[in-house]
């Protein structure tokens, strides 16, 4: 899944990325990077994030494009696959959130809730490589 | 410049070009315009608030700028920026796409090393390294910037014109039951599951497996 949602998110990264005109700001990686993140917190922010995309971006994420809103529905499908494999990591207490984490995605929160919802949305959705490099050499 | 507003056309198609990560910001001349056209650049690492100048790469005639030294953070994200100067004009500055040079670089093919017995080929893989500031500096291979790597491996048989395909993770491999005294060709292509990149195939290594003693 996390594969499906890399090349999902590929097919409409510069489409989405030209609608956020705002650089001087990033939902994730302000104001420290995830790579900053300890590997012990690692579980729970990817837990909290996909929490957080499924809940509060996708929704707000409608464009004029058909090809562009099929492909943000895909990618949507395949977060709720990882979101509900996370869950259950959740539920077992495999996925420990510490003190760090929770301030992690505060902060993520602040950032998001700093901008008019439909600008943050796209602006979560644009930085999906950003969430994907992360997870993915954190592995 | 003195001139507010700036009347000259834009620079074109302004993009990085990124070869194991030496990131070179090209674009084209402003439409329309001959020679004498002088230029500025600028980059900013996204989410964070300010342009930086690139002083080397200020009033240039040339249509590139290496900015490898100031996009080497790969955890980070760029955008860069270029305005043009003509007898006192200028431009608008025009910006590149969001550049992430994880993803946005092209791989060289691996490098290969080829040894053979009688029935056997042994092939030795090495990745390319990350773009580096200076001859002396550390190298870092791309294997540890992208853990997924693989390698897929093809091998020829000159005489039959067989050819197999093999995809390994690890950068050694020895191809078994080979015909004695005959020439075979390898060549091989770096692969990356996620995020998904891959290079081009390497030129062809040929070597003869020894013939057979007892023949």
């Amino acid at each position: 899944s996390v594969t499906e949602i890399r090349s999902g998110f590929t097919a409409i990264k510069a489409n989405i990325q030209a609608r956020d005109p705002i650089r001087t700001l990033s939902i994730l990686s302000y104001p420290h990077s995830l790579h900053r993140v300890k590997s012990s917190d690692r579980c729970c922010i990817t837990h909290h994030l996909f929490n957080f995309y499924v809940d509060k971006v996708f929704k707000h994420c409608k464009t004029e494009d058909s090809y562009v809103n099929r492909k943000i529905s895909s990618i949507a499908n395949s977060f709720l696959s990882v979101k509900r494999k996370l869950g259950q990591c959740h539920e077992q207490n495999k996925c420990m959130c510490g003190q760090e984490s929770a301030k992690k995605f505060k902060q993520i929160l602040v950032n998001y809730e700093g901008l008019n919802v439909t600008s943050a949305a796209i602006k979560s959705l644009g930085e999906l490589d950003i969430l994907l490099d992360w997870m993915e050499k954190s592995r | 410049s003195g001139e507010l507003y700036c009347s000259l056309p834009n620079p074109r198609n302004v993009h990085f070009e990124s070869i194991n990560m030496k990131n070179v910001l090209h674009w084209s001349a402003p439409e329309g315009i001959g020679d004498g056209v002088l230029y500025k650049v600028k980059y900013s690492v996204y989410g964070v608030g300010k342009w930086i100048r690139k002083p080397e790469c200020r009033n240039i005639n040339s249509t590139w700028c290496d900015l490898s030294n100031e996009t080497s953070d790969y955890e980070e994200q760029y955008y860069a920026s270029v305005k043009a100067f003509l007898n006192g004009m200028c431009s608008n500055w025009t910006e590149t796409t969001r550049f992430n040079p994880l993803t946005d670089t092209k791989i060289d093919p691996p490098m290969v090393s080829v040894s053979s017995t009688e029935k056997s080929i042994s092939i030795i893989l090495t990745a390319p390294e990350k773009w580096k500031r200076s001859p002396e500096g550390e190298s870092v291979s791309l294997l540890q910037v992208y853990p997924g790597l693989q390698y897929n491996v093809s091998v020829l048989n000159k005489k039959t014109k067989k050819r197999w395909f093999f995809s390994v993770s690890n950068n050694t491999l020895v191809v078994p039951w080979l015909e004695p005294g005959t020439a075979y060709c390898v060549s091989a292509q770096i692969y990356v599951t996620t995020p998904l990149l891959h290079s081009g195939f390497s030129k062809e290594y040929c070597i003869a497996t020894l013939k057979d003693k007892m023949a």
